[in-house]
Formats: structure tokens, C-alpha cells, sequence
């Protein structure tokens, strides 16, 4: 119990430190939102100070930093400057995307690397176990931009069997419950749909799942070495119990809490790092709507996106305490 | 569905991304911001929605102004102008559209908090427009609080809305939803994905200027959003698009030579120059301004790095521009020469300079910068956020260590007040080199007011003519707009003004 | 376990536990083998104006996109082909080895000496440090990579020395947080006992007994984290906020020739291949490392 308050009391400072520095980075960064709006379409200075005022940048930093805070406790982001629309809707409607990649990445790293990393430790110096450490090492070698981009090229462009960008085709009828398609889709018993949605969440899960593979797969081997050698395996071998049973039951769900734990941790540094790989490939999410509003100095929605990615990534970090706890019961929380 | 289409269907979406045969779909650069009209500044957005909505006039793609949504329009006096309104037109929703629901859009568009409390950021694109009058139901007035020869220029840059749309579900809806007069109506916006439209069976039939007239061709359009170059270049050569806007010059060789699509171009409306600082030496010496523009071989940069898809240029306006005058001088491509005048302002050797530019343009900006090298120039180049720079270079106290600006402006409505007065006025917005010369600004203003075409053009000649023997930047040129189109798209052509207007865009 | 315990004498001489690592170390052929690839990447980078057959900033717009030499067009005096504005790709990959290295490794190196003195401090005095380095590393780690790189080098502004600030910036808590960890567990530990027993101060506890300690994992992740960081170099040259023209590295390279891969490939690949070979080399051999330092892998 003392944990669980323990992390919720971090939340505080951690987001108002996050805050603190956005708002920081934003007062000394140079760039003028008002200037890009403007363009270079007719303007006069009257529209300049229209739009000044209607962004409230005509107000001391100090006040706005103030204003924003009071707002963002009561869930007010204000406007996007260039939407012109509540910064909340204009994430909201990004989000279910990014959280779609970001699962499917993850769910596809795990399928990988626990049957690997598990395999390669029972299998200790094999090939198999060789193999699997190389193919890891390349896994997190691989810079993302260059290999997604290899990738388009090799399956959409050359053998035109996946496609080139965006979730689904346009004209699948989508009802939206959750927003991730995948999940959608076979809720509503659409088949065709389904496979689509996959088909082009397949390229992007890939590239994004690669780096994530490696290190979980080398925590799970070596974890589940260390239990594998450990007493209570031998104890059990000794009772009789079939090896098989010994590594599925026993070893395999213990070995498995430095692994989620790291997961856990891996999906905070995903959904930040997560924007190359929705630019590259064209995929609607967030990342891509921050990184363009960075460019385009669209403060409301970067402070408001960096306030979701800081609690997310103290949720996540609560998550990987709690399920250390659920996996082994002699932890307490 | 029975479980054999069902089989089918799967099969059939395994295979590709399916297409029916009536449907266009467009892989653009960037997605709308929002949908309403009147709240934005980018011409993306416009591109899109302008296939929703129809203004009062259009532009044909010789980019000649001709009536839309009005019949005709006629001067009544240096301050008034009046429409006449086509009948029947109809909203997507089934209204006919009055002359309330014109003067409701200009009201909207140019009364301060008249859009729920919000400004429209478009109010200046209508400069001097002080009131909007109904004189019945298919007339309107529009008053000036001065002069403006070039309100028709500028109106086919605002697009109706419906008031009682507006009025019963608010301002702020217009963002999501649309009630326009448009050739297709809106299915659905997939925000950052795709936005679904089809086809209008009640559409008024469009511009009787611009054949076909009657409803669009396509059953529906789909702009599907592709931020990536390389991406959206992919997507036509794999058959998931259509037609892709802002193609990339590297990839004309594969589209051309893929047998599937070909390339389009439509002269642009940017201009693009190098911009010097004239009020830091050595820049203030007129033999230094020369030289530098002397220096620089046009030709083999459009040849080479844009693939000819680029009209040199010797002063800022584009050649379809009105009042471009042709007889302006060239500075014609002479090293020798660069370094003779560079010798005589005494700056011989060693004379150092950086050019800034945007990464966008960074590969051109180097070749700019080589060539300035063989002229003895030691000139780098030196990348910057456009967010940064672009206010950098328009504060005179800010840019006064600078050297030179790659840079560009653009002129949709092809009329030198658009881009004259920003870029070469004193004072102007965009006059980066800070040039000034009280003959230009007279000359400018004075067309600004002057209601005779004849006499607006000589004055723009003179102005022109006068910036060209100044030389404030080396001169450079006006690119391309490349589009791919598949060879399934009959009846469209690219336009200058970037519209990519579907109307009468047709599926063999 | 210092080196010093082992003075208590024994008949064999005992290894100190570094070297004896270090022979596990050298045991493990691949990772020897990818220690002298990076080896030669480094004298590669050190000597790429010896090396490299052309001037990397040289244009010549009559060679722009060059092949290589092995296909239609291409020429050996430019065996790697050209890049968009005629340059030599092949000089221009040596000499953005140089870029890429030398920014992790000033990364690493700094990263690594803030990220112990922090440690240090914040295992060792506890307390209020202890909270307020931990917070700090808190905000620093829920901040998301890009945004605040993409941030801070916005403010900074573009160029080589800004986004190894940047990268710094963010790199440290790595460390950081290891030498916490290892230290609030040495600090229980008799050795430290001792030490305070005669009279050694804070400081010269963690410096001269904690420190030499907890060494081998710093080093070992350090390691680890090179290969990271020039991933992220080039990860932010890729989006335009790294070098400056004319200067190359291999991120800007991969970025630049992304409009060509339809044709000319060539541009982008071997800038992409160049990273995945150093990072791989990187990686494997501080994976031997780790595996011979780590007494988990030995019985």
C-alpha cells in the first residue's frame, strides 16, 4: 500500500518539474507561431495582433505559465494554435492510433523474444542460443528511420504485397468503439476489415518491435538462467516432476518478472520514440502531430502531450511494480 | 454477407487495397487543419476543402478569374462592387443558398469575433471589405472602405457556408462538419489518415466557364494524407493512389518511365531569390550585388538539380503574373566577370559569406553556395528551423549580422500587390534584404488604388524594372508544381494557384 | 572485491577479478572481432582526410547521383557513387565516421562522469540530495526522448556541439541511476565500514573505496549505451537538427538520400549500412564484455 501512495505522490512533482521545463524550453526557444500562421498570404499587422491575442501570447510568460497550469487542473488545455480547436479533441482523436502501434509492437516484441530469450537459456551455447543473441544485437542496431524506410520499399514498392501507408484502407467501414481498429473490426464481425487493419499495422509494429525484442529477449534468457540454476528447480527435478513441466510451469513464470518489468519500461521510451516510425510510414498518431507541432511551435498541444507522455510513463512504471508483485508473491507491494 | 462473398472478400482484400471504378483518390502532403473555410491560413487545407465548398468565383487552371457560385459581378462605383447569384444553387443538405447566406460568410469572414468569439485569421485576405449588403434575394453588395482593384483577384480565396447551418450547430462545427455547395459532400474525416468525399447529385453544376458543367464525374474522391515524399511516391507506383501533389523532382525519371502514370507540371506561384543584407557591408555596393547574381549559372542548377523544372527569373514576379514585365535584364552567367566587379569594391579575395536557408532547400542552397565559391567568394551555407529563421530574417534588428537568405514568397492570386508590397515596399513583411527606395513605394501604392489595368501595369513595369537594375538579391527562379497522375485520370490539370480541384476529373 | 584483499597471500598468484575478465574477454572470438572493427572505424575516423580518396565537400553537379561502380555509369574513382550534389559518398562515409564517433564518445565520456558524480552523491549522503537528484531523474526520464531533444535543440539552435549537449543531457540519468543502485548496496558493505572507522571523509569514501568497486558495470554499460547514442545521433541529423552543411554524418546522409531510394538507392543505403555495422560491432563486443565480467556466466 505504501508503494502504490509512494507512486502516486511522484506523480505531482514529476509533472509539474515537466511543466516547469516545457514551458522553459518554450519561453527560450525563438519562433514565432503568430509569423507561421501568417505565412505569406495577405496579412496586415491588425490580423497579427488579432491572432497574438487569440493565441494569448500578448500576455508576460510568467501569467501564461500560471494561466496554463490553473486550466490544465481543471482538464482545459485551450487551443490548438493552428486547429483552432481544444488541444483535448485534437489528441484524442490522434491518440487511439499511436496506442494501437504501440500494443502492437509490444504484444508482437513479447512473442518474440519470451519463446527466444526462454528457448536460448534451455538451450544454453547452442545455435539456437547464438542465433538468437546475434539476431537480437542486430535487432537494436538497426537504426529505425533507415530500416522502415527499407522495409516500404522491399514489401510495398517492389513486391506490393503490404501497403505503402496510413491504417486502413479507405473504403472499409470502420465503426469506432475502442479506436484501434484491429479491436474494432473483429468486434463487429468484420473479417475484411480486420485483415486490413492488420496488413497495415504489420510494417510499422515490426520496425517499432525489432529494437524492443532485443533487450527483452536477453533479460528473459538471462533471467531464466538464473532461475534454471537456482534451488527450487533442482528441488523439483529432484521430486520427480517432468523437465518440461519444471520449465513451463515453474521456471518460465518466474523468470518472466525482470521481463515485464522492462517491457513496462520499454513502452514509456515507445511512445516517445515512436515519431520516427509514424512519420516514415505515414501512420496517423501522435508522435507525428507532436513532432509537427514542435516545427510549427504549437505550444498548447506540445505541453499538453508532454503532460500525457510524463503520466503515462509514471503509470507505466506503477504497472511494471504491481505486476513484479502479481508474479511473485513474496514481493510485497 | 453469405460465407462465399465473405470468402471473397477476404481473397479480394488480401490481395490489394481494393479500388471501385469510380472512385479518384489523391495522396496528399498534409492533412486539412480544419474544415471550416474561414478558420485557417494554409493552402493545403484549402486545396482540400475547396472540393467540398464553392466560392462566389474560381479560378479556371489558366488561372483567368471567372464567376462560380455568382453569375456575374460589375463595378458600380470605386467603392461598391455587386454580385449576382446564380439560382438554384443548393447546400448539401438541401437548402437553397440566398444572398443571406453570402453576406453571413463575409460578415463571418471580415467582422472581428464574429465566428463564436474568434476573429477569422483570413479577415486581412479581404483588406478594405467594410460591409456586405442584400439587395434581394440573388444580389449582393460589397463595400469598400477603399479602393481595391484586385477584390475579384482576391475572392476566389473564400469559399460559403450556410447560415442557418451555422447558426443552429455553431461556429465551432463547422471544424468537423460541412454544409457547402460543393461538387462532393463530406463521408468522413479520418483525422491525419484520409478524408472520404462523394459525389453531390445536386450540385448546381459549377463554373459554366470551365467545361464539363454538371455533377462531378468520380463517385467519390478520398485525399489520403502522406506526409513522406518517398512514400506517397510509392503509393502511386504501387496503384494505392491516383494523383499525388508535390512530387519530388528525383522521382519524375520513375513515374514518367513507370507506364502506369506520368508527370504533370503547372508553373508555380513561388518565387524564389537569395536575399542580401543591404544594410551590412559589403552588400550596400552595387558591383558586389552584381557580381554575386553574375555568379551564379541558373541554367545548370534548374538543369541539374531541379530537372528543368524551373523558369528563371529576373525579378519576383512569375511570368503569368499580371504585369510582368518581360524586358527586364538578365544577369547573365559570367564568372569572370563576378570576379572583376568583386576586385573593383576592392573585395578581390578572401570575402566570406553564409547563406541561410531552410533543410528543405539545403541541397540547392549548397549548389548556390559552390558556384559563389568559384567566384572567390567563400560562401557556406547554414541550416535553420523555418520556425526560427523565417522571423529571424523579417526583424531588421534581429538579421543584421546575416550575410544572405534563401528564401521564397509566394503569390497565389498571381497579382503583384500580393507580393510586391511584402517583399519590396520599405517596411514590407518580407522585404528581408531591407530594400528601399521611395520611387518603388510610391509607384506601389499607387497601384494599389489605381482602378485603370493599363496604368496599374506600367506602374508595376516601372517598379519592376527599377528593382532589377538595383539588384537587392540574386534572382533566381520559380519552380514547377509536380503532380503525379495515374493514367485512370482523365480531365484534370494541374493549376498554378495549386488547387486541385476534382470536378471534372474522370476514371477511364 | 579490490585488488588489494588479494595481498592476503596465497601460494598460487592469484589474477586480479580485471584481468581475469579481461582473458574471458579475449576468449570470445566474435566480440574480439568486432572490438577491432570498431578499432578500424576509429583509426579510419581518426585518419579520414588520409584516407578518404576525395574531398567530401567537393560538388560537381555533372556527377549528381552518380552509381557506384558496379552498375551502369558508375566509375572506380568513385566506387561508392554520388550523392545529390556530385560529392563522393565514399568520402564523405569516412569522413562522417567521424562525426558519429566522436559525438558518442564525448557523449559517453561526460554522460558517464555527471551520471557517477550524481550517483555517488545521491547513494552515498542520501537525504535531501538523494531526493532532489532523484526527482531531477525522474522529470528527466518521463520527458520523452525526441521532444525534448527536438526542444532543446530548437532553443540551441543547430550544429554538432548542441546535440552532443543535448544528447548529454538526457544520457547521464543512465548511469546515473546504476551507480545509485551500486552504491546504496557498497555503502552497507565492511570495506566502507572500515574506511569510515579510520577517519576517511564522505568524499574520499566514495572516490577512493566505492568507485573503484562499481567500475566494471559503469564501463560495461557505458558500452552499451555508445551503440544507443549514436543510434540517436543519427536519429536527430535524420530529422535535420544535427550537423551542419557541408559537414556529413551518417543520419543526415541516410536523410538526404531519402527522396532517391526509389532510384537512387545508393545515397541513403550505405550511410544506413555504415551505422548498423558500427552500432553492431558496438554491441557485440560489449555483450562479450558484459558476458565476461558478469559472474553470472561463469561457473
Amino acid at each position: 500500500m505504501g508503494r502504490i501512495i509512494d507512486r502516486l505522490l511522484q506523480l505531482g512533482p514529476v509533472l509539474l518539474g515537466v511543466t516547469v521545463i516545457v514551458f522553459l524550453m518554450i519561453t527560450l526557444t525563438p519562433g514565432d507561431p503568430v509569423e507561421i500562421m501568417l505565412g505569406d498570404m495577405k496579412s496586415s499587422p491588425e490580423q497579427a495582433e488579432v491572432l497574438r491575442r487569440d493565441m494569448g501570447l500578448d500576455r508576460p510568460p510568467v501569467e501564461r505559465f500560471f494561466r496554463f497550469v490553473g486550466n490544465a487542473l481543471q482538464g482545459n488545455f485551450g487551443l490548438s494554435f493552428f486547429h483552432r480547436r481544444p488541444v483535448s479533441e485534437v489528441i484524442a482523436e490522434r491518440l487511439p492510433a499511436t496506442i494501437e502501434l504501440t500494443l502492437a509492437a509490444l504484444l508482437l516484441s513479447l512473442l518474440i523474444s519470451i519463446p527466444l530469450g526462454a528457448l536460448a537459456a534451455v538451450h544454453k551455447g547452442g545455435w539456437l542460443d547464438r542465433t538468437a543473441t546475434v539476431g537480437s544485437l542486430l535487432g537494436v542496431s538497426l537504426p529505425g528511420f533507415w530500416f522502415g524506410i527499407l522495409l516500404i520499399m522491399l514489401f510495398s514498392v517492389q513486391l506490393g504485397v503490404l501497403p505503402v501507408s496510413g491504417r486502413i484502407g479507405y473504403g472499409y467501414e470502420v465503426p469506432a468503439v475502442t479506436g484501434l481498429l484491429t479491436i474494432d473490426t473483429l468486434l463487429a464481425g468484420r473479417l475484411d476489415s480486420f485483415l486490413q487493419a492488420l496488413r497495415h499495422l504489420a510494417l510499422p509494429a515490426i520496425t517499432l518491435a525489432l529494437p524492443m525484442a532485443a533487450p527483452l529477449m536477453r533479460v528473459t534468457r538471462a533471467s531464466m538462467l538464473d532461475v534454471l540454476r537456482s534451488d527450487y528447480v533442482t528441488f523439483a527435478e529432484a521430486k520427480g516432476l517432468s523437465r518440461r513441466r519444471v520449465l513451463w510451469r515453474h521456471a518460465l513464470k518466474n523468470a518472466l518478472m525482470p521481463t515485464v518489468t522492462i517491457a513496462a519500461l520499454e513502452t514509456g521510451s515507445l511512445l516517445g520514440g515512436n515519431m520516427i516510425v509514424e512519420s516514415v510510414f505515414g501512420w496517423p498518431g501522435l508522435g507525428r502531430l507532436v513532432v509537427e507541432s514542435i516545427f510549427a511551435r504549437n505550444y498548447p498541444l506540445v505541453q499538453a502531450a508532454v503532460l500525457l507522455y510524463a503520466v503515462t510513463y509514471v503509470l507505466l512504471n506503477f504497472i511494471a511494480d504491481v505486476a513484479y508483485t502479481l508474479l511473485n508473491p513474496r514481493v510485497r507491494l | 454477407m453469405n460465407r462465399l462473398s465473405l470468402v471473397g472478400a477476404v481473397v479480394a482484400g488480401l490481395l490489394a487495397g481494393s479500388a471501385s471504378a469510380a472512385d479518384l483518390r489523391v495522396g496528399f502532403s498534409q492533412d486539412a487543419l480544419t474544415l471550416d473555410p474561414a478558420n485557417h491560413r494554409k493552402r493545403e487545407t484549402e486545396t482540400i476543402i475547396r472540393n467540398l465548398c464553392d466560392g462566389l468565383l474560381t479560378r479556371d487552371s489558366a488561372m483567368n478569374i471567372v464567376p462560380e457560385v455568382a453569375e456575374s459581378y460589375k463595378q458600380i462605383d470605386a467603392k461598391t462592387w455587386e454580385l449576382k447569384l446564380r439560382k438554384g444553387v443548393k447546400f448539401h443538405s438541401g437548402a437553397v443558398l440566398t444572398a443571406d447566406d453570402v453576406k453571413f460568410t463575409l460578415d463571418r469572414l471580415t467582422r472581428d469575433n464574429a465566428m463564436g468569439g474568434q476573429t477569422s485569421p483570413r479577415k486581412d485576405l479581404l483588406g478594405p471589405v467594410s460591409g456586405v449588403d442584400v439587395i434581394d434575394p440573388q444580389t449582393v453588395r460589397i463595400r469598400l472602405s477603399s479602393p481595391w482593384p484586385i477584390l475579384p483577384a482576391m475572392l476566389p480565396f473564400q469559399e460559403l457556408v450556410r447560415k442557418g447551418f451555422v447558426e443552429k450547430a455553431g461556429s465551432a462545427a463547422l471544424a468537423t462538419q460541412v454544409d457547402c455547395v460543393g461538387p462532393f459532400k463530406l463521408v468522413e474525416w479520418r483525422r491525419g489518415d484520409s478524408i472520404i468525399m462523394e459525389r453531390f447529385a445536386d450540385y448546381y453544376g459549377g463554373s459554366p466557364a470551365i467545361p464539363p458543367v454538371g455533377p462531378a464525374r468520380v463517385n467519390r474522391v478520398v485525399f489520403r494524407i502522406i506526409p513522406e515524399n518517398a512514400s506517397r511516391v510509392a503509393a502511386l507506383l504501387a496503384g494505392e493512389v491516383d494523383l499525388v501533389n508535390e512530387l519530388p523532382v528525383s522521382a519524375i525519371k520513375q513515374v514518367d518511365g513507370s507506364g502506369r502514370a506520368k508527370v504533370m507540371k503547372a508553373n508555380g506561384t513561388r518565387s524564389f531569390f537569395v536575399a542580401m543584407n543591404l544594410d551590412k557591408k559589403p552588400f550596400d555596393d552595387p558591383r558586389v550585388r552584381k557580381a554575386l547574381n553574375h555568379a551564379i549559372d541558373r541554367k545548370l542548377i534548374i538543369d541539374r538539380v531541379l530537372s528543368g523544372t524551373a523558369v528563371p527569373l529576373n525579378g519576383v514576379l512569375s511570368p503569368q503574373a499580371f504585369g510582368f514585365n518581360p524586358d527586364l535584364a538578365e544577369y547573365k552567367y559570367d564568372p569572370v566577370l563576378a570576379k572583376k566587379l568583386l576586385a573593383e569594391a576592392g573585395y578581390g579575395s578572401g570575402l566570406a559569406l553564409t547563406i541561410d536557408a531552410e533543410g528543405a532547400f539545403k541541397d540547392v542552397a549548397e549548389a548556390v553556395a559552390s558556384m559563389l565559391q568559384r567566384a572567390g567568394v567563400k560562401a557556406t551555407v547554414q541550416v535553420w528551423e523555418g520556425a526560427v529563421l523565417t522571423p529571424l530574417w523579417r526583424d531588421p534588428a534581429k538579421r543584421k549580422d546575416r550575410d544572405l537568405y534563401f528564401t521564397s514568397w509566394g503569390n497565389g492570386s498571381l497579382d503583384p500587390s500580393d507580393i510586391m508590397l511584402p517583399t519590396l515596399r520599405t517596411g514590407g513583411r518580407g522585404n528581408s534584404a531591407g530594400f528601399s527606395s521611395a520611387r518603388v513605394d510610391q509607384l506601389l501604392d499607387a497601384a494599389e488604388v489605381e482602378l485603370d489595368p493599363a496604368k496599374r501595369k506600367a506602374m508595376y513595369f516601372e517598379a519592376q524594372s527599377i528593382v532589377n537594375a538595383a539588384a537587392p538579391w540574386i534572382f533566381l527562379w520559380l519552380p514547377q508544381d509536380l503532380y503525379g497522375v495515374s493514367n485512370r485520370v482523365t480531365g484534370w490539370t494541374p493549376s498554378p494557384d495549386s488547387r486541385i480541384n476534382l470536378h471534372r476529373a474522370a476514371i477511364k | 572485491m579490490s585488488a588489494a584483499t588479494d595481498v592476503a597471500g596465497t601460494a598460487i598468484a592469484a589474477r586480479s577479478p580485471a584481468a581475469e575478465g579481461f582473458a574471458r574477454f579475449l576468449e570470445n572470438r566474435l566480440a574480439v572481432a568486432c572490438a577491432l572493427v570498431v578499432l578500424a572505424m576509429v583509426l579510419l575516423a581518426i585518419g579520414a582526410p588520409w584516407f578518404a580518396p576525395h574531398d567530401p565537400n567537393e560538388t560537381d553537379l555533372l556527377r549528381r547521383l552518380q552509381p557506384p561502380v558496379w552498375l551502369d555509369g558508375g566509375e572506380w574513382a568513385f566506387p561508392l557513387g554520388c550523392d545529390a550534389l556530385g560529392r563522393d559518398l565514399l568520402s564523405r562515409l569516412i569522413h562522417g565516421a567521424r562525426v558519429s564517433i566522436s559525438v558518442g564518445t564525448v557523449v559517453i565520456l561526460f554522460a558517464t562522469v555527471v551520471g557517477i558524480a550524481a550517483g555517488l552523491l545521491a547513494g552515498y549522503l542520501r537525504g535531501w540530495v538523494d531526493t532532489v537528484i532523484s526527482r531531477i531523474v525522474d522529470i528527466l526520464l518521463g520527458f520523452p526522448y525526441l521532444i525534448f531533444a527536438i526542444g532543446l535543440m530548437a532553443m540551441m539552435g543547430p550544429g554538432l556541439h548542441n546535440v552532443a549537449i543535448t544528447l548529454i543531457a538526457k544520457e547521464w540519468v543512465v548511469p546515473c541511476r546504476l551507480v545509485r543502485g551500486e552504491t546504496l548496496a557498497a555503502r552497507e558493505m565492511e570495506y566502507v565500514e572500515a574506511a569510515r572507522a579510520i577517519g576517511v571523509g564522505p568524499f574520499g569514501i566514495m572516490i577512493r573505496e566505492i568507485l573503484p568497486n562499481i567500475l566494471s558495470p559503469v564501463i560495461v554499460v557505458a558500452t552499451i549505451r555508445l551503440a544507443h547514442v549514436i543510434i540517436l545521433e543519427a536519429s536527430l541529423s535524420f530529422l535535420g537538427l544535427g550537423v551542419q552543411p557541408p559537414i556529413a554524418s551518417w543520419g543526415s546522409m541516410v536523410a538526404d538520400g531519402r527522396e532517391f531510394m526509389l532510384d537512387a538507392w545508393w545515397v541513403s543505403t550505405f550511410a544506413g549500412l555504415a551505422i548498423l555495422v558500427l552500432v553492431l560491432a558496438i554491441n557485440v563486443a560489449s555483450q562479450g564484455l558484459r558476458d565476461a565480467f558478469d559472474p553470472r556466466f561463469h561457473d
